[in-house]
């Protein structure tokens, strides 16, 4: 019998009726496999990856306990003002994955189409919305996200206030990469502050601010550590690990846990064994759940991934630590998912130099219209500086979007290219 | 002339060097070049956009950064160098103090930007005398609301009502409230700052974090009905149709594009069918909407006795021909492919139909024509809808009947009764096959069976496979992978018939269907999925022996009801 089937069944059965006990059944089930994760983690991981794993597994656990000290947020909105004040985050990829990895998406995702969301949107935050409509996750304190990157969450949030009445603040980030932009949001993170310590009750203070994101620096010099070791190297790896750095890397950048997991990861990569196999650099969020795919790139010595642009981009923006409202807003508008597509081609052409990439795979999960539309000159964009890539459609949660013949061949068929690269 | 795309365009800036802007509202033939250039998955008018960019017409074009699939027309068109000018403006999502300054520092460097791009000289005051207060025409209307709607869209609804039409999407509810300090100030600060402040205080639009002012639009007295268009992968409007359904005063219709030319018939046919539903029927020969059994009844006694009514239905896949005498008894039937021509088949069809009962064409006092093909068929006196058509036909054959299920070869429907057999509301599939009679045809054949081996087939299924790909395209993989692990072709089947009976029951919800049901077209003679979609809805279907010929024979009523 196939046990997360089938209490992804049941969770979706008992939803349909009784939201408060499909709640508390999620959350006896991520209790046991946190157990699990503690007790008997996938020993194939490094430690560093392990220690994420169980990290991600109980921000969850921590929402679910106590949603009143928990805020919703957008994957790009800073974490230091929440971490400063003494709030759980949680993000709409990071609910849907759980949502995933418990084989329950079906339920949700049409939940989300019964209150009226298109299927077209992106099925990380249909999940997420399906959750919220059913009343499966609860509600929480409030709610903060960005305009950037992903239309999802210019949808997502407003939907909640107006819905669920949670309050909310969004930071503007203006398209244009310049110090005038890094300086407006700089006064809309002043409001960001205000606002969050208006929910808690108490002002944030500038102390603990000021530590948060110290540490969010002291995780970036370490993930530069981590990257800047890597050529020539393995340490084994699988796609759910790396969607747990997206969100250590974002949701819980500036906790201690985000330190402590970049200085394991760079640690270990120093030590990590010599790999002859084919490197890629991976763009955009992974069909973590999807077979062809996992069979190609999870602990295979013949190809793995490298490095990812979402995981990767916020550490490798320069800020000064001492000035914590610049140094967010900078990581916000120079991210490379602002601005004109040129961004993300040459936050990619840097990964591909940091790690020694062979190539790079940008990943056009079904629902996000921001990589879909820039897949094609992102790919063109690569091969005029030499970098093959590959443009792989798919979806990271609706299975429906997806086609696992036409994976399994692009796939195999973009690893030959880049073996015949090699010998050639 | 500068080729733009919404009202949040500053359309008077540009009024200041002397340009005028247009709207693109045009809905192409084909998008295959902008494709191409990005992807099939941004929405229509992003891909017209740039269709519209590469047809080389353009000189100049004002983008605004409103969504994703803005900021990647802007990297596509500005990669294939498509345009001579090409300018984005950033448009905040939320309309706070640090937003108007922001905006208002956007409007001068696009001021800055098309001064150094052209040579010419931004004039103030002529750039404050473009700005004009449109008084909305009285009297009663219909509102087009949602996503953008093309021309097309918006002249199928004024012939469907024979209206006023108001098209409230993204370009027409465009009115700046300008103070009149700043349209006589010479203070370029002070103008640009109350210019931003007037754009952002617009209705919005549903990507911005505030849309409660878009509650307005709902409230006018003079508001008829609304048509609700969204646009396949826009997802800002879908959610905000059940909010708008749910709080209307008015019926709200609602309607699904890919802003393409071709989708035009399949709008004309919902909005003609809402057109009729609400008792307007412009353009629709003169038909009255109900479609009551006592309706035709007493129209049959008083004026058409002795004489004979044909309905032609011209489908995608077949076309079928109902003869009623003056008694609603069925007295011919006939269904053939429908072949390379609507007109053509239909013909011939209801020559043969007529031959069968042994009357001639003078026998028949009216005949009326319904499906896809109605409008290109010479023999009707009159054509009325498929959804109109179904209710009257299925009302017919089973009086209790409150919800019709019709899944047809190119579509499928679910039209909802209300107690006296009007329809109360209807929905259908979007373009896309899944979930019809089309997406089992394709199936059958990976399968290497027939159509009827395909309705037995799954009856006897003993594993529960899920096909999870709705797309035809997809799912013909996913079937043929299956058949290569050799699962058993009665578990594929009945994967495929539970896929339908999903894609099926999501229609019904949306439609607010109640039982009993009846299901009616070509795949209700399909027991697999019948037996799936009655699992699905916990209640026997109401399947009756003229299940396909159910449009023809709404046809037929239709005509005997109604004689001129």
């Amino acid at each position: 019998m196939d046990v997360v089937r089938t209490f992804g069944t049941i969770v979706s059965n008992t939803a349909r009726t009784d939201a408060d006990r499909a709640r508390k059944l999620l959350l006896f089930g991520w209790k046991a496999q946190m157990l699990k994760l503690c007790a008997a983690p996938d020993k194939r991981l490094p430690k560093s990856r392990q220690y994420a794993a169980q990290v991600a597994m109980r921000k969850v656990l921590d929402v679910y306990a106590d949603p009143s000290h928990a805020a919703a947020m957008s994957v790009f909105a800073p974490y230091e003002p929440l971490g400063a004040a003494g709030i759980t985050p949680f993000s709409v990829e990071q609910i849907s994955c759980w949502m995933a990895g418990s084989q329950a998406e079906r339920f949700f995702l049409d939940a989300a189409s019964d209150a009226g969301f298109t299927e077209t949107m992106c099925s990380y935050h249909r999940t997420f919305l399906g959750a919220c409509a059913s009343g499966v996750l609860p509600r929480p304190a409030f709610a903060v996200y960005t305009s950037l990157a992903c239309d999802g969450n210019l949808i997502t949030f407003p939907w909640l206030g107006r819905t669920q009445d949670i309050p909310r603040f969004c930071i503007d980030v203006p398209y244009e990469r310049s110090e005038q932009s890094v300086a407006d949001v700089v006064a809309q993170l002043h409001g960001l502050v205000d606002f969050v310590g208006e929910q808690v009750g108490r002002p944030v203070s500038d102390e603990a601010l000021r530590t948060t994101c110290e540490r969010s620096w002291k995780s970036a010099l370490a993930w530069r550590r981590f990257l800047a070791a890597s050529p020539g190297r393995r340490l084994p790896a699988d796609m759910t690990s790396e969607m747990y750095a997206f969100l250590m890397n974002h949701v819980v950048l500036g906790s201690p846990e985000s330190e402590r997991f970049c200085t394991m990861l760079a640690d270990e990569m120093e030590g990590a064994r010599r790999s002859e196999g084919l490197r890629i650099v991976w763009l955009h969020t992974m069909p973590f759940s999807q077979a062809p795919a996992i069979e190609r790139l999870n602990f295979n010595d013949r190809v793995f991934i490298t490095a990812c642009d979402l995981a990767s981009d916020p550490m490798l923006i320069d800020v000064d630590p001492a000035d914590p409202y610049d140094a967010m807003a900078r990581r916000l508008v120079y991210s490379c998912m602002n601005g004109p597509v040129q961004a993300r081609i040459d936050r990619a052409l840097d990964m591909v130099r940091r790690t020694q990439a062979d190539g790079v795979i940008v990943f056009g999960h079904w629902g996000c219209k921001a990589t879909l539309g820039a897949s094609s000159l992102i790919a063109a964009g690569l091969e005029d500086a030499g970098v093959p890539c590959l443009a792989l459609d798919g979806d990271g949660i609706d299975a429906v979007n997806r086609s696992d013949g036409q994976t399994a061949t692009r796939l195999d068929a973009f690893i030959e290219q880049l073996e015949a690269g090699r010998r050639a | 002339m500068i080729c733009t795309v919404c009202k949040y365009t500053p359309i008077e800036l540009f009024a200041g060097f002397g340009e005028e802007c247009s709207f693109l509202e045009e809905m192409p033939a084909s998008l295959d070049r902008a494709e191409a250039a990005s992807h099939a998955n941004l929405c229509g008018f992003g891909k017209a956009l740039i269709e519209e960019a590469l047809s080389g017409q353009v000189e100049q074009m004002v983008l605004v950064n409103c969504c994703d699939v803005m900021r990647r027309c802007h990297d596509v068109v500005a990669a294939e160098a498509a345009c001579d000018r090409l300018f984005l403006m950033d448009l905040p999502h939320t309309c706070g103090p640090c937003q108007v300054t922001s905006l208002a520092r956007s409007l001068k460097q696009l001021r800055d930007e098309y001064r150094e791009a052209t040579g010419i000289e931004f004039d103030l005051k002529t750039c404050q005398a473009a700005f004009e207060t449109r008084e909305a025409d009285p009297g009663t209307y219909v509102a087009i609301l949602g996503a953008r709607a093309g021309k097309q869209l918006e002249d199928a609804v004024r012939n469907a009502f024979g209206l006023a039409v108001r098209n409230l999407t993204c370009t027409g509810t465009r009115s700046l409230s300008m103070p009149g300090q700043a349209l006589l100030t010479d203070d370029e600060d002070e103008f640009f700052e109350a210019y931003a402040q007037a754009l952002l205080a617009q209705v919005p639009c549903m990507r911005m974090d505030d849309s409660v002012g878009r509650r307005a639009l709902l409230e006018d007295p003079n508001l008829a009905g609304i048509v609700y268009h969204t646009m396949k992968f826009c997802d800002f409007y879908s959610v905000e149709y059940a909010e708008v359904a749910s709080r209307a005063h008015v019926p709200v219709c609602k309607i699904e594009s890919d802003f393409t030319a071709q989708s035009t018939e399949q709008l004309r046919t919902r909005v003609e069918a809402f057109a009729e539903a609400l008792g307007f029927s412009d353009g629709l020969s003169g038909f009255a909407p109900s479609t009551s059994k006592e309706t035709f009844g007493m129209t049959r006694e008083t004026e058409a006795q002795g004489r004979y009514f044909a309905g032609i239905d011209s489908g995608s896949t077949s076309t079928d021909v109902v003869i009623v005498d003056g008694d609603g008894t069925i007295i011919s039937t006939l269904i053939v492919p429908t072949g390379a021509g609507a007109s053509k088949s239909s013909e011939a069809c209801l020559a043969s139909a007529l031959e069968q009962a042994g009357l001639t064409r003078e026998d028949l006092a009216r005949v009326v024509t319904t499906g896809y093909g109605r409008a290109y068929i010479g023999e009707g006196d009159a054509s009325v809808t498929e959804i109109t058509c179904h209710a009257a036909g299925a009302r017919h054959l089973d009086a209790t009947v409150r919800t019709i299920i019709d899944i047809g070869g190119q579509d499928s429907k679910v039209i909802s009764l209300d107690a006296d057999g009007h329809v109360a509301k209807f929905v259908m599939n979007d373009k896309c096959a899944a979930g019809t009679g089309r997406f089992l045809e394709m199936m059958a054949r990976a399968l290497q069976i027939s159509l009827d081996e395909m309705s037995e087939t799954g009856l006897a299924w003993r594993e529960d496979i899920a096909i999870s790909s709705t797309c035809s395209v997809f799912a013909e993989s996913e079937v043929v992978s299956l058949v290569a692990q050799n699962k058993d072709v009665d578990d594929i089947v009945h994967g495929l018939c539970e896929s339908v009976a999903a894609k099926t029951s999501t229609l019904v919800k949306r439609a607010g269907g109640t039982g009993p049901y009846m299901m009616t077209g070509g795949v209700a003679a399909n027991a697999g999925v019948v037996a799936a979609i009655e699992r699905r809805l916990g209640q026997k279907l109401i399947v009756s022996d003229k299940a396909q010929l159910c449009g023809a024979l709404g046809a037929a009523l239709l005509a005997r009801g109604n004689p001129s």
